[in-house]
């Protein structure tokens, strides 16, 4: 370390010069004197110290270390648990599995009953009202030399439709 | 043959690996590479911690948590930089940290307390004792930010310069010099309004 007198000699206003400020850090002596000569000096001289943390380095360390074998420890446990980006495409993967079944399922047993539906919508328009049938006459038997008979060949059901086309017979019936 | 022999005793260089050597041999498992760094870099980032915390638990306390992340972050490292600036960077971050949930715990009880000021004679010619010296920084220095308290402690007392403390923090050097311009202004008020006998120094000279 350097003698006072070289400190005085060489001191300089803002000094970084590593040899002077460790004097500075050193020498209560010289402390006045530098701070005649700049007061930012004020702070400075109390840097450059080793401080040791409270109960010594060994006791830090100590701790240090038995702190990072605990985690350690913890971390070692830890491969039970997936990668997070995984795990979250897992989940977004099954929750669009379910999401798309529902779907199929309730639209394939709502389709037969709109079909029903449809399909009862049309047959209500083309049966007519029974009340005014209940007004038409109704003819049991028939006979004319006039007439066109005219048999509908049907599908094998009971039914029988007959058209005739007779001249004399009532427009409305 | 002697000169041979001594050629295989090992220098105390040899034997001494580097942060980065250390760093290396600790991600391919080495504990005990880890335990030398923590005991080699245990001064630099305690002292650093106190000086910005001003409490010496606390800043044991916030320099094991640094510790814990380095090692825990430790695969981040990049060997192409400097190892105390990666390791300077992450103090600074939690002593901020710890400063500022500091701060606004101690706003909320010291908001009624007053500014005791001293007895001494503004006039009166004082001698300069280190260890008051501590104990006004510890005092005056409650006025900055933690950022510019962080800047302050780095600059005068690690006399890192400022490019060194630009990277450290991630910021343009102008913002530091303007930090350490700040801190300087106001580290000057709070001595001439608590400790007039210590602000004398500064008028005196200038």
């Amino acid at each position: 370390m350097m003698t006072c007198q070289q400190f005085r000699a060489n001191l300089q206003p803002g000094t970084t010069d590593a040899a002077l400020l460790e004097h500075l850090r050193h020498c209560d002596a010289c402390l006045d004197h530098a701070m005649g000569i700049d007061p930012d000096l004020f702070f400075r001289s109390i840097g450059g110290e080793e401080l040791v943390p409270p109960g010594g380095v060994d006791a830090f360390v100590g701790d240090v270390m038995s702190q990072v074998r605990v985690r350690s420890a913890e971390t070692s446990l830890a491969p039970h648990h997936a990668n997070v980006w995984r795990r979250l495409a897992i989940a977004a993967t099954v929750a669009a599995a379910v999401t798309s079944a529902t779907l199929a399922y309730r639209f394939e047993h709502r389709a037969p009953s709109q079909n029903v539906a449809s399909h009862a919508a049309q047959t209500r328009v083309s049966v007519p009202h029974p009340a005014i049938l209940a007004t038409k006459s109704f003819v049991e038997t028939y006979s004319s030399h006039n007439a066109t008979i005219v048999e509908v060949p049907n599908d094998g059901s009971d039914a029988k439709v007959v058209m005739i086309f007779d001249d004399t017979l009532p427009a409305d019936l | 043959m002697a000169a041979v022999v001594l050629q295989m005793i090992p220098t105390k260089e040899s034997v001494e690996p580097d942060d980065r050597q250390l760093v290396e041999q600790i991600r391919q498992g080495d504990d005990g590479a880890f335990e030398t760094l923590v005991r080699r870099k245990t001064s630099k980032v305690y002292g650093l911690c106190y000086r910005v915390i001003g409490n010496g638990e606390d800043a044991k306390d916030i320099s094991q948590l640094v510790f814990l992340k380095l090692w825990e972050n430790l695969e981040k490292y990049d060997p192409t930089y400097a190892f105390d600036t990666w390791l300077y960077r992450m103090v600074t971050n939690v002593a901020i940290d710890f400063m500022r949930n500091k701060q606004s715990r101690d706003n909320a009880v010291n908001s009624n307390l007053r500014l005791v000021k001293t007895s001494v004679d503004p006039e009166q010619t004082v001698s300069v004792q280190r260890k008051e010296v501590e104990s006004v920084f510890n005092a005056v220095s409650n006025v900055l930010s933690p950022k510019q308290k962080t800047i302050f402690v780095m600059s005068e007392m690690e006399d890192l310069r400022s490019s060194e403390i630009a990277k450290i923090l991630g910021c343009r050097e102008s913002t530091v010099r303007n930090h350490l311009f700040n801190a300087r202004k106001l580290m000057q008020q709070q001595l001439k309004r608590r400790f007039p006998e210590y602000a004398r120094l500064w008028e005196g000279s200038r």
